[in-house]
Protein backbone atom coordinates (compact mmCIF):
# COMPACT_ATOMS: atom_id res chain seq x y z
CA UNK A 1 0.00 0.00 0.00
CA UNK A 2 1.35 3.51 -0.88
CA UNK A 3 0.78 5.72 2.13
CA UNK A 4 1.60 9.51 2.77
CA UNK A 5 3.51 10.32 6.06
CA UNK A 6 3.86 13.75 7.25
CA UNK A 7 7.12 14.79 8.96
CA UNK A 8 6.68 17.37 11.85
CA UNK A 9 8.83 20.07 11.23
CA UNK A 10 11.01 19.07 14.40
CA UNK A 11 12.45 15.60 12.44
CA UNK A 12 12.77 17.30 8.81
CA UNK A 13 16.70 17.17 9.49
CA UNK A 14 16.57 14.01 9.87
CA UNK A 15 14.34 13.41 6.70
CA UNK A 16 16.60 15.40 4.11
CA UNK A 17 14.36 18.35 4.96
CA UNK A 18 11.14 16.55 3.52
CA UNK A 19 7.49 17.75 5.09
CA UNK A 20 6.22 14.51 3.58
CA UNK A 21 7.05 11.13 1.93
CA UNK A 22 5.41 8.41 -0.03
CA UNK A 23 6.18 4.70 1.25
CA UNK A 24 4.62 1.24 0.95
CA UNK A 25 3.19 -0.67 4.17
CA UNK A 26 0.55 -2.71 5.36
CA UNK A 27 0.51 -1.48 8.43
CA UNK A 28 1.38 1.39 10.46
CA UNK A 29 4.01 -0.32 12.02
CA UNK A 30 5.52 -1.72 8.48
CA UNK A 31 5.35 2.09 7.15
CA UNK A 32 7.46 3.08 10.40
CA UNK A 33 9.78 0.29 10.06
CA UNK A 34 10.74 1.06 6.11
CA UNK A 35 11.03 4.93 7.10
CA UNK A 36 13.31 4.22 10.50
CA UNK A 37 15.20 1.85 7.62
CA UNK A 38 15.51 5.11 5.34
CA UNK A 39 16.62 7.53 8.16
CA UNK A 40 17.66 5.61 10.90
CA UNK A 41 18.05 8.91 12.70
CA UNK A 42 14.70 9.64 12.66
CA UNK A 43 13.60 6.16 13.64
CA UNK A 44 15.70 6.74 16.81
CA UNK A 45 13.09 9.50 17.50
CA UNK A 46 10.22 7.87 17.53
CA UNK A 47 11.26 4.60 18.57
CA UNK A 48 11.79 4.04 22.13
CA UNK A 49 12.94 0.14 22.10
CA UNK A 50 11.95 -1.92 18.27
CA UNK A 51 8.84 -2.40 19.69
CA UNK A 52 7.33 0.66 21.21
CA UNK A 53 7.34 4.51 20.10
CA UNK A 54 7.87 7.14 22.52
CA UNK A 55 4.82 8.42 24.25
CA UNK A 56 5.18 12.19 24.21
CA UNK A 57 5.03 11.39 19.57
CA UNK A 58 1.09 10.74 18.30
CA UNK A 59 0.62 9.51 15.33
CA UNK A 60 -2.53 9.75 13.57
CA UNK A 61 -3.85 8.06 10.57
CA UNK A 62 -6.54 10.29 8.23
CA UNK A 63 -6.28 12.55 11.40
CA UNK A 64 -7.22 9.56 13.88
CA UNK A 65 -5.19 8.51 16.78
CA UNK A 66 -4.24 4.85 16.09
CA UNK A 67 -3.99 4.11 19.74
CA UNK A 68 -7.99 4.19 19.51
CA UNK A 69 -7.71 2.20 16.50
CA UNK A 70 -5.34 -0.52 16.47
CA UNK A 71 -2.24 1.26 17.44
CA UNK A 72 0.72 0.21 15.47
CA UNK A 73 -1.30 -2.84 13.86
CA UNK A 74 -3.71 -0.47 12.37
CA UNK A 75 -4.18 -1.95 8.72
CA UNK A 76 -3.20 0.86 6.33
CA UNK A 77 -4.89 1.38 2.98
CA UNK A 78 -3.42 2.99 -0.24
CA UNK A 79 -4.17 7.18 -0.12
CA UNK A 80 -3.58 7.06 3.85
CA UNK A 81 -2.16 9.98 5.34
CA UNK A 82 -0.03 9.05 8.28
CA UNK A 83 0.85 11.90 10.52
CA UNK A 84 3.30 11.99 13.21
CA UNK A 85 2.84 14.36 15.75
CA UNK A 86 4.65 15.37 18.60
CA UNK A 87 3.73 17.45 21.69
CA UNK A 88 4.74 21.03 20.97
CA UNK A 89 6.69 22.51 24.10
CA UNK A 90 7.10 25.91 23.16
CA UNK A 91 4.96 28.97 23.96
CA UNK B 1 -17.05 44.80 40.98
CA UNK B 2 -17.55 45.85 36.87
CA UNK B 3 -21.18 45.68 35.77
CA UNK B 4 -22.49 46.86 32.08
CA UNK B 5 -24.08 49.57 33.74
CA UNK B 6 -21.43 51.51 33.81
CA UNK B 7 -21.74 54.31 30.91
CA UNK B 8 -19.02 53.55 28.00
CA UNK B 9 -19.63 49.68 28.52
CA UNK B 10 -22.09 49.20 25.66
CA UNK B 11 -19.50 51.48 23.35
CA UNK B 12 -16.30 49.60 23.80
CA UNK B 13 -17.62 45.86 23.32
CA UNK B 14 -20.77 47.03 20.98
CA UNK B 15 -18.95 45.07 18.63
CA UNK B 16 -19.08 41.76 19.91
CA UNK B 17 -22.29 42.45 21.46
CA UNK B 18 -23.81 42.30 18.15
CA UNK B 19 -22.70 38.62 18.12
CA UNK B 20 -26.25 36.61 18.82
CA UNK B 21 -23.98 34.24 21.23
CA UNK B 22 -22.23 37.25 22.65
CA UNK B 23 -25.23 39.89 23.96
CA UNK B 24 -25.56 41.88 26.71
CA UNK B 25 -25.84 38.83 28.84
CA UNK B 26 -22.57 37.08 27.38
CA UNK B 27 -20.99 40.24 27.83
CA UNK B 28 -22.28 40.16 31.72
CA UNK B 29 -20.39 36.61 31.85
CA UNK B 30 -17.11 37.92 30.47
CA UNK B 31 -16.87 41.06 33.08
CA UNK B 32 -17.55 38.65 35.68
CA UNK B 33 -15.17 35.70 34.80
CA UNK B 34 -11.66 35.44 36.33
CA UNK B 35 -9.08 33.83 33.60
CA UNK B 36 -5.88 32.48 35.17
CA UNK B 37 -2.87 33.03 32.36
CA UNK B 38 -0.16 31.24 33.09
CA UNK B 39 3.11 32.66 31.23
CA UNK B 40 3.07 35.94 29.84
CA UNK B 41 5.45 35.45 26.86
CA UNK B 42 4.50 35.26 23.23
CA UNK B 43 1.36 33.00 23.81
CA UNK B 44 0.40 34.43 26.90
CA UNK B 45 0.87 38.33 26.04
CA UNK B 46 -1.54 37.95 23.16
CA UNK B 47 -4.29 36.10 25.12
CA UNK B 48 -4.18 39.02 27.90
CA UNK B 49 -4.64 41.58 25.54
CA UNK B 50 -7.05 39.84 23.79
CA UNK B 51 -9.12 38.80 26.79
CA UNK B 52 -8.43 42.05 27.91
CA UNK B 53 -9.83 44.22 25.28
CA UNK B 54 -12.88 41.78 25.29
CA UNK B 55 -13.81 42.66 28.69
CA UNK B 56 -12.62 39.01 31.25
CA UNK B 57 -12.77 41.28 34.32
CA UNK B 58 -9.74 39.71 36.31
CA UNK B 59 -6.97 37.70 34.38
CA UNK B 60 -4.46 36.63 36.92
CA UNK B 61 -0.88 36.48 34.91
CA UNK B 62 1.69 34.41 36.39
CA UNK B 63 5.41 34.89 35.00
CA UNK B 64 8.57 34.64 36.40
CA UNK B 65 10.69 36.14 33.66
CA UNK B 66 11.74 39.97 32.73
CA UNK B 67 11.31 41.59 29.39
CA UNK B 68 14.49 41.16 27.38
CA UNK B 69 14.82 42.53 23.76
CA UNK B 70 14.52 39.15 22.04
CA UNK B 71 11.12 39.31 23.27
CA UNK B 72 9.75 42.38 21.31
CA UNK B 73 9.42 40.25 18.04
CA UNK B 74 6.58 38.93 19.03
CA UNK B 75 5.26 39.40 22.93
CA UNK B 76 3.19 42.24 21.82
CA UNK B 77 2.30 44.05 25.05
CA UNK B 78 6.11 44.68 25.29
CA UNK B 79 8.13 47.65 24.32
CA UNK B 80 11.78 49.30 24.84
CA UNK B 81 11.14 50.78 28.00
CA UNK B 82 10.15 47.34 29.37
CA UNK B 83 13.27 46.09 28.34
CA UNK B 84 15.54 48.74 29.93
CA UNK B 85 13.70 49.36 32.83
CA UNK B 86 14.18 45.49 33.46
CA UNK B 87 10.47 45.40 33.94
CA UNK B 88 8.85 41.88 35.03
CA UNK B 89 6.53 40.29 32.03
CA UNK B 90 3.59 40.11 34.67
CA UNK B 91 4.18 43.85 35.32
CA UNK B 92 4.88 44.99 32.35
CA UNK B 93 1.15 43.58 31.12
CA UNK B 94 -0.52 44.78 33.94
CA UNK B 95 0.55 48.29 33.06
CA UNK B 96 -0.19 48.21 29.91
CA UNK B 97 -3.64 46.73 29.79
CA UNK B 98 -4.12 49.34 32.18
CA UNK B 99 -4.00 52.09 29.38
CA UNK B 100 -6.22 49.74 27.04
CA UNK B 101 -8.87 48.55 29.41
CA UNK B 102 -9.71 50.12 32.67
CA UNK B 103 -12.47 48.81 33.21
CA UNK B 104 -10.75 45.10 33.82
CA UNK B 105 -7.95 44.12 36.47
CA UNK B 106 -4.59 42.75 35.75
CA UNK B 107 -2.98 40.81 38.63
CA UNK B 108 0.26 40.38 37.95
CA UNK B 109 2.14 37.54 40.01
CA UNK B 110 6.12 37.64 39.37
CA UNK B 111 6.52 33.71 40.27
CA UNK B 112 7.57 30.77 39.41
CA UNK B 113 4.41 28.61 39.13
CA UNK B 114 4.67 25.01 40.36
CA UNK B 115 3.50 22.18 41.98
CA UNK B 116 3.63 23.83 45.84
CA UNK B 117 1.69 26.63 45.01
CA UNK B 118 -0.96 26.56 42.07
CA UNK B 119 -3.67 25.51 43.54
CA UNK B 120 -3.03 28.43 46.13
CA UNK B 121 -2.99 30.22 42.61
CA UNK B 122 -6.10 28.83 40.94
CA UNK B 123 -8.18 28.71 43.96
CA UNK B 124 -7.19 30.99 47.15
CA UNK B 125 -6.76 34.13 45.96
CA UNK B 126 -7.74 37.51 46.96
CA UNK B 127 -10.10 37.20 42.91
CA UNK B 128 -11.41 33.83 44.49
CA UNK B 129 -11.35 30.89 42.27
CA UNK B 130 -10.72 30.91 38.59
CA UNK B 131 -13.03 30.02 35.81
CA UNK B 132 -10.74 29.03 33.50
CA UNK B 133 -6.55 28.36 32.84
CA UNK B 134 -5.17 29.45 29.82
CA UNK B 135 -1.95 28.27 28.75
CA UNK B 136 1.08 30.62 27.73
CA UNK B 137 4.08 28.19 29.01
CA UNK B 138 7.17 27.28 27.42
CA UNK B 139 7.77 23.57 28.89
CA UNK B 140 5.81 20.64 29.49
CA UNK B 141 6.49 20.68 33.09
CA UNK B 142 4.04 23.53 34.18
CA UNK B 143 1.93 22.37 31.53
CA UNK B 144 1.06 18.69 33.26
CA UNK B 145 1.02 20.65 36.51
CA UNK B 146 -1.87 23.04 35.23
CA UNK B 147 -3.62 19.57 33.82
CA UNK B 148 -3.57 17.78 37.19
CA UNK B 149 -4.99 21.37 38.83
CA UNK B 150 -7.50 21.65 36.12
CA UNK B 151 -8.70 18.04 36.28
CA UNK B 152 -9.10 17.47 40.08
CA UNK B 153 -10.71 20.97 40.75
CA UNK B 154 -12.76 20.53 37.67
CA UNK B 155 -11.24 23.96 36.07
CA UNK B 156 -11.65 24.31 32.37
CA UNK B 157 -8.00 24.82 30.71
CA UNK B 158 -6.79 26.22 26.89
CA UNK B 159 -3.63 24.41 26.22
CA UNK B 160 -1.49 26.31 23.24
CA UNK B 161 2.17 25.06 22.11
CA UNK B 162 4.10 27.29 19.20
CA UNK B 163 7.63 26.82 18.14
CA UNK B 164 9.27 27.88 14.34
CA UNK B 165 5.88 27.89 12.42
CA UNK B 166 4.02 25.12 13.73
CA UNK B 167 1.68 25.33 16.65
CA UNK B 168 -1.15 23.10 18.42
CA UNK B 169 -4.31 24.30 21.05
CA UNK B 170 -6.55 22.43 22.67
CA UNK B 171 -9.36 22.78 25.19
CA UNK B 172 -9.54 20.68 28.29
CA UNK B 173 -12.64 20.22 29.60
CA UNK B 174 -12.30 17.77 32.39
CA UNK B 175 -14.13 15.17 33.47
CA UNK B 176 -15.25 15.20 36.98
CA UNK B 177 -15.99 12.20 39.44
CA UNK B 178 -19.55 14.02 40.43
CA UNK B 179 -20.17 14.57 36.65
CA UNK B 180 -22.19 17.78 37.38
CA UNK B 181 -20.13 20.66 35.92
CA UNK B 182 -22.02 22.09 33.04
CA UNK B 183 -19.73 21.27 29.86
CA UNK B 184 -20.26 17.52 31.44
CA UNK B 185 -24.40 18.08 31.48
CA UNK B 186 -24.17 19.35 27.85
CA UNK B 187 -22.12 16.35 26.87
CA UNK B 188 -18.65 18.17 26.04
CA UNK B 189 -16.58 16.81 28.58
CA UNK B 190 -13.06 16.04 26.83
CA UNK B 191 -10.25 14.35 27.33
CA UNK B 192 -7.11 15.94 29.64
CA UNK B 193 -3.85 16.48 27.98
CA UNK B 194 -2.15 13.58 29.66
CA UNK B 195 -4.82 11.61 28.00
CA UNK B 196 -3.36 13.09 24.30
CA UNK B 197 0.13 13.19 25.99
CA UNK B 198 1.26 10.77 28.45
CA UNK B 199 4.36 12.14 28.66
CA UNK B 200 6.48 15.10 28.96
CA UNK B 201 8.79 15.32 25.74
CA UNK B 202 12.76 14.79 27.25
CA UNK B 203 14.68 18.24 27.80
CA UNK B 204 16.45 18.32 24.33
CA UNK B 205 14.35 16.29 22.53
CA UNK B 206 11.75 18.90 21.40
CA UNK B 207 13.43 22.41 19.53
CA UNK B 208 12.39 24.97 21.80
CA UNK B 209 11.51 28.55 20.67
CA UNK B 210 15.38 29.48 22.04
CA UNK B 211 16.75 27.18 20.14
CA UNK B 212 14.54 26.80 16.99
CA UNK B 213 13.31 30.36 16.67
CA UNK B 214 9.84 31.36 16.01
CA UNK B 215 7.61 33.93 13.78
CA UNK B 216 5.42 36.24 15.22
CA UNK B 217 2.52 35.31 13.14
CA UNK B 218 2.32 32.16 14.18
CA UNK B 219 2.31 32.69 18.08
CA UNK B 220 -0.41 34.84 17.15
CA UNK B 221 -2.24 32.40 15.26
CA UNK B 222 -2.29 29.80 18.34
CA UNK B 223 -2.99 31.86 21.04
CA UNK B 224 -5.96 33.64 19.13
CA UNK B 225 -7.19 29.99 18.86
CA UNK B 226 -6.54 29.83 22.92
CA UNK B 227 -8.45 33.10 22.93
CA UNK B 228 -11.95 31.93 21.34
CA UNK B 229 -11.82 28.79 23.08
CA UNK B 230 -11.26 30.52 26.52
CA UNK B 231 -14.43 33.07 25.17
CA UNK B 232 -16.82 30.41 24.24
CA UNK B 233 -16.08 28.86 27.49
CA UNK B 234 -16.41 31.89 30.13
CA UNK B 235 -19.63 32.41 27.65
CA UNK B 236 -20.83 28.87 28.70
CA UNK B 237 -21.11 27.94 24.91
CA UNK B 238 -19.48 24.66 25.44
CA UNK B 239 -21.52 22.85 22.01
CA UNK B 240 -18.90 25.43 19.91
CA UNK B 241 -15.48 24.43 22.02
CA UNK B 242 -13.51 22.67 19.11
CA UNK B 243 -13.82 18.91 20.65
CA UNK B 244 -10.47 18.08 18.39
CA UNK B 245 -6.49 19.13 18.63
CA UNK B 246 -5.94 21.84 16.36
CA UNK B 247 -2.69 21.44 14.55
CA UNK B 248 -1.01 23.84 12.21
CA UNK B 249 2.08 24.16 10.39
CA UNK B 250 1.57 28.23 8.84
CA UNK B 251 4.94 27.24 6.48
CA UNK B 252 3.24 23.78 5.27
CA UNK B 253 -0.10 25.67 4.40
CA UNK B 254 -1.17 22.72 7.04
CA UNK B 255 -4.72 22.73 9.52
CA UNK B 256 -5.00 19.66 11.29
CA UNK B 257 -8.36 18.63 13.37
CA UNK B 258 -6.74 15.75 15.07
CA UNK B 259 -9.55 13.57 16.95
CA UNK B 260 -8.71 12.76 20.29
CA UNK B 261 -12.30 12.09 21.56
CA UNK B 262 -11.94 9.01 22.36
CA UNK B 263 -8.85 8.78 24.67
CA UNK B 264 -10.58 9.47 27.76
CA UNK B 265 -13.25 6.01 27.38
CA UNK B 266 -10.73 3.87 25.70
CA UNK B 267 -7.39 4.91 27.52
CA UNK B 268 -6.30 4.62 30.93
CA UNK B 269 -5.32 8.14 31.53
CA UNK B 270 -3.26 8.47 34.57
CA UNK B 271 -4.41 11.72 35.40
CA UNK B 272 -8.18 12.01 34.76
CA UNK B 273 -9.07 8.69 34.39
CA UNK B 274 -7.19 7.10 37.36
CA UNK B 275 -7.10 10.74 39.53
CA UNK B 276 -3.32 10.04 40.44
CA UNK B 277 -2.04 13.30 39.90
CA UNK B 278 1.52 12.74 39.95
CA UNK B 279 2.58 16.21 38.77
CA UNK B 280 0.72 17.80 41.00
CA UNK B 281 2.09 15.84 44.02
CA UNK B 282 5.45 16.85 42.79
CA UNK B 283 6.78 13.19 41.83
CA UNK B 284 8.75 14.47 38.73
CA UNK B 285 9.37 18.02 40.76
CA UNK B 286 12.46 19.70 40.43
CA UNK B 287 14.25 22.71 42.04
CA UNK B 288 16.76 23.36 39.49
CA UNK B 289 15.40 24.24 35.60
CA UNK B 290 17.40 24.17 33.01
CA UNK B 291 15.97 26.81 31.00
CA UNK B 292 16.28 25.37 27.63
CA UNK B 293 18.59 26.95 24.96
CA UNK B 294 18.98 30.38 26.96
CA UNK B 295 22.05 28.91 28.90
CA UNK B 296 20.79 29.70 32.18
CA UNK B 297 19.70 27.71 34.91
CA UNK B 298 16.42 28.82 37.34
CA UNK B 299 17.12 27.85 41.13
CA UNK B 300 14.19 27.62 43.42
CA UNK B 301 14.64 28.07 46.99
CA UNK B 302 12.32 25.72 48.94
CA UNK B 303 8.86 27.33 49.70
CA UNK B 304 9.08 29.06 53.45
CA UNK B 305 12.65 30.65 52.72
CA UNK B 306 12.67 34.16 53.97
CA UNK B 307 12.39 37.06 51.00
CA UNK B 308 15.53 38.37 49.91
CA UNK B 309 17.20 41.77 50.59
CA UNK B 310 17.63 43.04 46.71
CA UNK B 311 18.94 46.24 48.40
CA UNK B 312 21.92 44.63 50.45
CA UNK B 313 22.59 42.30 48.12
CA UNK B 314 22.80 45.06 45.23
CA UNK B 315 25.61 46.42 47.71
CA UNK B 316 27.37 43.75 48.20
CA UNK B 317 27.77 43.01 44.77
CA UNK B 318 28.72 46.37 43.62
CA UNK B 319 32.25 45.09 44.38
CA UNK B 320 32.10 42.32 41.79
CA UNK B 321 30.25 43.74 38.84
CA UNK B 322 27.94 45.69 37.43
CA UNK B 323 24.52 45.79 39.20
CA UNK B 324 21.16 46.62 38.12
CA UNK B 325 18.74 47.20 40.97
CA UNK B 326 14.72 47.64 40.52
CA UNK B 327 11.90 46.98 43.20
CA UNK B 328 11.41 43.55 41.78
CA UNK B 329 14.70 42.28 40.83
CA UNK B 330 18.27 42.90 40.30
CA UNK B 331 20.53 41.52 38.07
CA UNK B 332 24.31 41.74 38.43
CA UNK B 333 27.13 40.35 36.50
CA UNK B 334 29.84 38.30 38.02
CA UNK B 335 32.68 36.01 37.78
CA UNK B 336 33.84 33.20 38.77
CA UNK B 337 36.68 31.16 37.64
CA UNK B 338 37.05 33.49 34.56
CA UNK B 339 33.80 32.65 33.43
CA UNK B 340 31.00 35.41 33.34
CA UNK B 341 27.40 34.91 34.86
CA UNK B 342 24.39 36.91 34.60
CA UNK B 343 23.09 36.47 38.15
CA UNK B 344 19.27 37.74 38.36
CA UNK B 345 17.65 37.28 41.67
CA UNK B 346 13.81 37.72 42.08
CA UNK B 347 12.24 39.03 45.52
CA UNK B 348 10.85 35.83 46.19
CA UNK B 349 14.34 33.85 46.26
CA UNK B 350 14.47 32.67 42.95
CA UNK B 351 17.67 33.35 40.81
CA UNK B 352 18.68 32.65 37.27
CA UNK B 353 21.83 32.00 36.53
CA UNK B 354 23.07 32.93 32.98
CA UNK B 355 26.40 31.53 31.51
CA UNK B 356 25.86 27.85 31.85
CA UNK B 357 23.62 24.84 31.67
CA UNK B 358 24.82 22.94 34.44
CA UNK B 359 22.58 22.85 37.69
CA UNK B 360 25.48 22.61 39.84
CA UNK B 361 27.92 25.06 38.42
CA UNK B 362 24.26 27.38 38.70
CA UNK B 363 24.08 26.31 42.50
CA UNK B 364 27.70 27.34 43.19
CA UNK B 365 27.99 30.39 41.28
CA UNK B 366 24.71 31.40 43.68
CA UNK B 367 25.92 30.10 47.05
CA UNK B 368 29.34 32.05 45.97
CA UNK B 369 27.44 35.42 45.47
CA UNK B 370 24.54 34.90 47.35
CA UNK B 371 24.63 32.39 50.24
CA UNK B 372 23.58 28.96 50.21
ZN1 LIG C 1 -6.64 12.31 30.96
Amino acid sequence: MSITIQIPAALRPQADGQASLQLEGGTVREALGELKSRYPELGGRLFKSDNEVNRFINFYLNDEDIRFLDSLETKLKSGDELAIVPAIAGG
Amino acid sequence: MTTLTADHSTDRYHRQMLLPFVGEAGQAKLLKSTALVVGCGALGTVIVNMLARAGVGRLVVVDRDFVELSNLQRQVLFDEDDVNGLVPKAEAARAKIARINSQVQVIPLIQDLNHTNIEQVALEGDYGPVDIIIDGVDNFETRFIVNDTAVKHGIPYIYGGAVGTVGMCYAVLPHTPAGDKPWEIAGRATPCLRCIFEQAPPPGMNPTCDTAGVLGPVVSIVSNYESIEAMKVLLGRYESVNPNLVSVDCWENQLRQLKVGRAYDVGECTCCKKRNFEWLDGVYSSSTTTLCGRDAVQLTLAPGESKLNLVQIADRLKAHGQVKLNPFMLQATVSDNAEAFELTLFKDGRAIVKGTKQPTRARAVYAKFIGS
